[in-house]
């Protein structure tokens, strides 16, 4: 462990936070275009459309499992992947979980008003699982970052 | 009664003129680490505990302590 892998882990955290929360919000805003047209996808580009929804989800959910960066020496992931991270991590996700079950309950509910499709309630829980958890590991990032 | 740990890391650091990323390297960890220790905002595990007091030459007693909010 050099103090060169530690800047580098440094600067790739701060960058990693500031990047989190706008990440979530540029996934959330992009399901906007998924809710217009409520249709089951039949046409090529609409399963291009939920493709596209499923791989940025599952990156989203490996990135914020694993930390990122993949490509950067061990040494550097370690201490970017170290007890702050892991706690902070395990805070995301509990809040995560708790919004999803929240959301998922609402659902139950709201469906009987505005009957959906199971592929639309798995679509809006897994956005707002992923949104949340990506939202809070980033603002703890953030606050664990600030100087004094 | 709520206790809460409190630490001394920032003031035994600055006496031994460390800064946070030459502790950190000295402990193998991330200055954000240090850095939320230092303020309060991480109760660190036993073993981090153990390795910052062995960085600082200090029985462990001597930088965390229990203290009532009361």
């Amino acid at each position: 462990m050099t103090s060169s892998d530690i800047d580098t882990a440094d600067r790739l955290t701060r960058r990693r936070a500031r990047m989190l929360p706008f990440l979530a919000i540029i996934f959330l805003s992009q399901q906007v275009v998924y809710f217009v047209d409520r249709n089951p996808p039949v046409r090529t580009v609409d399963h291009v459309k939920v493709g596209a929804w499923l791989v940025l989800s599952v990156v989203l959910l490996l990135a914020l499992a694993t930390g990122g960066f993949w490509l950067k020496p061990r040494n550097v992931r370690a201490l970017m992947d170290d007890d702050v991270t892991r706690a902070n991590r395990a805070e995301a996700f509990r809040i995560g979980f708790l919004v999803t079950m929240s959301a998922g309950i609402g659902l139950y509910f709201l469906d009987q008003l505005a009957p959906m499709s199971g592929r639309e309630a798995v679509h809006i829980l897994v956005t707002i699982g992923i949104a949340t958890a990506l939202i809070v590991f980033g603002m703890l990032e953030r606050r664990a970052l600030r100087d004094g | 009664m709520a206790e809460r740990l409190a630490n001394r890391l920032l003031e035994v650091r600055t006496e031994q003129g460390l800064t946070q990323a030459a502790l950190a390297e000295l402990v193998g960890v991330s200055r954000k680490t240090v850095n939320t220790v230092e303020n309060g905002v991480f109760v660190p595990s036993t073993t981090l505990a153990l390795k910052l007091a062995r960085a600082l030459g200090q029985p462990v007693e001597a930088l965390f302590s229990l203290v009532s909010d009361d």
